[in-house]
């Protein structure tokens, strides 16, 4: 079987893995080159700590498993960085808020430790003192989306073709199935198509309305190993729980005459000793440029919860574009009256948790196999009735 | 973007100047004559820039050949008369211009970060050299020939002990007869090239009397000082031992020679320093709304050396007053460096390498190319041979090439210059597509960034129900 | 009139005033920095900030020697030593 999976993101990579695995043959395409956009530009957490319970949760649960199977059979072999994600809360009104989240994650059977007074230096000495509680979040981990593209590609033994975008779908005579696609390289047939291809997938399959780019800014810091040590997992603060449960507070900071933005501040402690902190989600796609008004106030908030931060400098500034679907939820399934096209994209900032379960259950699909999955809640044809195309 | 500085300082100049050399105080003189409102950032504490670096209270300044110092005295004469209306903040560095427009300056006196918010952001941020990769350039006792200049013009002092000058350009020999100059004549200059052997080139620039009276007086003091000057040297390494470095070579017949030296100073030519900064908008071009008009004057533009740089800065400077008074396009004084381009083109052929310099297959697998991430000749070659087609992004990502802290200033020419060769690619490959253009340029510091936002209004309540962190 | 100081190590350095940290190590023979944390050896090297060579901590904080100006009783150290 021949498969073009279109889009070398961390999904495509994951998919054209699985494929590969599988004995087909398939052709990786990219408009640039792989984990060019928003897998190359993400924040690497493989995490359910801020996920409710319900189907997202229940994708990310399923997530973190394979990656902890790829990382112990092979494929991503120290690419994996097994840590726990700490929300901490760091007034009452978070406390309150992070009290009910936790117990949430707990009743959906995810491993979590309350962690209070003397114990919070104990155990995150680079913690700041204001921090009143801790849900440390266990069995959780940190992957850097580019590598793992890379891994999955090599490991595939896909072709590659950078610079290839998918111009069109080319349907064969009974319009029931796909011929292949068109690109500006000319036309290119396959057995079946995978679109991966995140919000590129918004003109190609006429869903500008269900799908769009929502910029993240993210940053990277200096090296330092010793409060690298003093922190053992990534930190996400309670003060944006706080503004998902009671709505309209401070957590979002509307750029000047821009559209809205939010604020969730995470500091992943990484293995080169470097810390990565984020980030924005902005109703936009201008994703080549960052701002100070919000890299300063990303840095205000991660200096406020682990002051020793502010003794660093920052490296890089970067953003990128998630392609996010209106109601939250990823599109994950076969096109709507093509037998042999898959559609797997809108997994906003999800992707890295989500790319290999997802790329293994679209590879699966194709060969008729089970998902592993309900992916159900993501069918691409649920907005089909209110009038919209997918 | 709101109002988040010191009181005193004005934040919305007409011209923001990045660079106190000859181009960045050349344009600041035609602006401030003009009576625009001209503020100029240079990152140390005097003016001068790298040619006419002006050293520490008390020390003399170390003499430089007739033509430079006649420029110079001209330079800091018309400055001077000017220098009421130019606010110069020194000790401050350029970190960039941010997606709202805002020219960043991290201002190391008071430990801040400026907004700057100009009309008209002119870079003038002069060369870098180019070093090229061998075995041991990591090594400490190892700078660059202008790094070794910069000590010696700001302090009066040449280093303790032998000094060995290797690479390829007319810089090595500047700093060897400042050496000398100061009683401390180097061991040996090893020279890639081999001007005396390229009549044509060199002939060619008999018709710049004073580049060559200049390098006339250079190598009349080198060879006064009996410093051998080896042409057509290839150099190979530099090894540790004891505590001295043990220079190798292979000399123009092929033959191995070694000296034994205390420092070592490499250079391998000049390039303008544009890392990472914002693109121009001129020629009449209206900058978007808000963001202020970007031009690049003298080496960073292009490296042409101090004479061009004040000529296009003065040409650029009156162009650009003339716009911001009364309109009109801004236009490149390109008329008026024709000449100097042409000198720096014979200059460049004279020096060119006598061997071929195919880097990947010269040097060692174990070579370090990017000393920020300890990232080697093999590691590169081993991404190219996994990965066909490898784009020079995916190189920076997996590579971590260009990732660390220098943003690849030291490593992104070298190592794309690499990928081009093993991937026996004909197309050269950008060495933008490794840096980038994001600011920071250089690292800022985190506690000066975080406090930008503490001066500032509070953030407007939240518009958005987010779903997720994420 | 003894001249300005500042601690490298257990050596007291001196320097003229506008001088920076970079200059008067090497008029004191320092030529190594120890390694930065990343391991890789540290010293002075292109002079003007771009490299990032000769990062030395100065009151705890990674800064650059060649762009810093000495000050009197300033405590410079290695990168690698900081373990604050």
């Amino acid at each position: 079987m021949t498969v073009i999976v279109a889009g070398a993101g961390i999904v495509g990579s994951a998919c054209a893995y699985f494929l590969g695995q599988a004995g087909a043959q398939v052709h990786l395409l990219d408009a640039s080159a792989p984990a060019a956009e928003a897998s190359g530009a993400a924040d690497g957490a493989v995490s359910v700590a801020s996920k409710r319970p319900g189907p997202l949760m229940t994708a990310a649960l399923s997530g973190i498993a394979l990656y902890r199977e790829l990382e112990e059979s092979g494929p991503l072999s120290g690419l994996f960085h097994r840590r726990s994600t700490f929300i901490v809360a760091a007034s009452e009104d978070e406390q309150k808020v992070l009290e009910t989240h936790a117990t949430a994650l707990a009743d959906a059977g995810v491993v979590i430790t309350a962690i209070a007074g003397d114990d919070i230096p104990r155990r995150f000495p680079a913690l700041s003192r204001a921090a009143s509680l801790i849900i440390e979040v266990q069995g959780e981990g940190h992957a850097i989306g580019y590598q793992v593209v890379h891994r999955l590609i090599a490991a595939s033994g896909a072709t590659v073709h950078r610079s290839t975008p998918v111009t069109r779908l080319v349907p064969d005579r009974s319009g029931t199935r796909l011929a292949g696609v068109e690109t500006p390289a000319g036309f290119l047939g396959a057995d079946a198509v995978v679109l991966a291809t995140g919000n590129g997938s918004s003109a190609l399959l006429g869903l500008a309305d269900v799908l769009t780019p929502r910029k993240g800014q993210l940053l990277i810091t200096e090296r330092d190993p010793a409060l690298n040590a003093a922190m053992p997992g990534s930190i996400m603060s309670g003060r944006y729980l706080l503004s998902k449960g009671s709505q309209k507070t401070a957590s979002a900071a509307p750029a000047p005459a821009g559209p809205a933005r939010g604020f969730g501040l995470v500091i992943d402690p990484l293995r080169t000793g470097q810390f990565l902190i984020g980030g924005t989600r902005e109703d936009h796609g201008n994703k080549q440029e960052t701002d100070l008004s919000a890299v300063s106030r990303i840095l205000a908030d991660a200096v406020a919860l682990v002051p020793d931060l502010a003794r660093l400098r920052l490296l890089r500034s970067f953003a990128g574009a998630r392609a996010a679907v209106r109601d939250g939820l990823p599109l994950v399934g076969r096109l709507p009256g093509l037998s042999n096209a898959v559609v797997a994209t809108g997994f906003e900032g999800d992707g890295i948790c989500l790319g290999p379960v997802m790329g293994r259950a679209v590879a699966r699909l194709l060969l008729d196999k089970e998902p592993g999955l309900d992916l159900a809640p993501f069918a691409p044809n649920r907005f089909q009735s209110s009038g919209d195309a997918a | 973007m709101p109002d988040i500085t010191p009181d005193t300082l004005n934040l919305t100049p007409d011209v923001l100047i990045i660079g106190g050399g000859p181009a960045g105080m050349s344009v600041a003189i035609e602006c401030a004559r003009a009576g625009l409102v001209v503020t100029l950032v240079e990152q140390r504490p005097r003016l001068g820039g790298a040619i006419f670096r002006q050293p520490v209270n008390g020390v003399a300044p170390l003499a430089l050949a007739a033509g430079p110092e006649r420029l110079k005295a001209r330079l800091f004469k018309d400055f001077a008369a000017q220098v009421a209306r130019i606010h110069c903040v020194y000790g401050a560095l350029f970190a960039g211009l941010d997606a709202d427009g805002l020219a960043i300056v991290e201002d190391r006196q008071t430990s801040r970060v400026l907004p700057f918010r100009p009309r008209a952001l002119v870079l003038a941020t002069g060369a870098v050299e180019a070093v090229l990769p061998r075995p041991g350039w990591t090594l400490p006792g190892v700078t660059t020939a202008g790094g070794l200049q910069v000590l010696m013009k700001e302090t009066g002092r040449a280093p303790q002990g032998r000094v060995v000058l290797a690479g390829s350009g007319p810089l090595l020999l500047a700093l060897a007869a400042q050496l000398i100059r100061l009683g401390r004549p180097p061991l040996a200059v090893l020279e890639a090239g081999d001007p005396i052997r390229r009549p044509g080139a060199s002939l060619a620039l008999l018709a710049h009397p004073s580049l060559v009276s200049e390098a006339a007086s250079y190598l009349a003091t080198i060879a006064l000082a009996r410093v051998p000057w080896h042409r057509g040297a290839q150099f190979e390494r530099i090894d540790p031992c004891d505590q001295a470095l043990i220079v190798t070579w292979r000399d123009h017949k092929g033959h191995l020679a070694s000296l034994a030296a205390d420092h070592v100073s490499l250079h391998d030519g000049l390039a303008p320093n544009n890392f990472g900064l914002p693109a121009e908008a001129r020629g009449g071009v209206k900058s978007s709304a808000g963001n202020p008009l970007v031009i690049r004057v003298g080496d960073c533009r292009e490296a042409l050396g101090a004479a061009a740089a004040v000529a296009g800065g003065e040409a650029t400077g009156r162009n650009l007053a003339a716009h911001l008074l009364t309109g009109g396009e801004v236009i490149a004084a390109e008329a008026t460096l024709a000449r100097h381009r042409s000198a720096q083109h014979h200059i460049a052929r004279a020096f060119a390498p006598r061997r071929g310099q195919e880097l990947a297959t010269q040097l060692p697998d174990d070579t370090v190319i990017c000393r920020c991430e300890g990232r080697t000749l093999a590691d590169l070659k081993k991404l190219v041979a996994e990965s066909p087609g490898l784009s020079a992004r995916e190189l920076k990502l997996n590579g971590r090439f260009a990732m660390g802290a220098c943003q690849g200033r030291f490593c992104a020419s070298n190592a794309a210059r690499l990928l081009g060769e093993l991937s026996h690619s004909a197309d050269q490959v950008p060495v933008s597509a490794l840096t980038g253009q994001r600011w920071p340029l250089r690292p800022v510091s985190i506690a000066a960034l975080a406090a930008a936002v503490a001066d500032a209004p509070q953030p407007g309540s939240s518009t958005k129900d987010d779903k997720d962190i994420r | 009139m003894t001249p300005a100081t500042f601690r490298w190590m257990s050596q007291d350095v001196p320097f003229r005033p506008g001088e920076t940290i970079a200059a008067a190590l090497s008029a004191a023979g320092v030529v190594s920095y120890g390694r930065d944390q990343a391991g890789a050896p540290s010293r002075y090297f292109c002079g003007v900030g771009a490299c990032q060579c000769c990062l030395v901590n100065v009151d705890g904080r990674p800064i650059e020697a060649c762009l810093t100006l000495a000050r009197p009783g300033l405590s410079v150290t290695p990168l690698e030593l900081d373990h604050a």
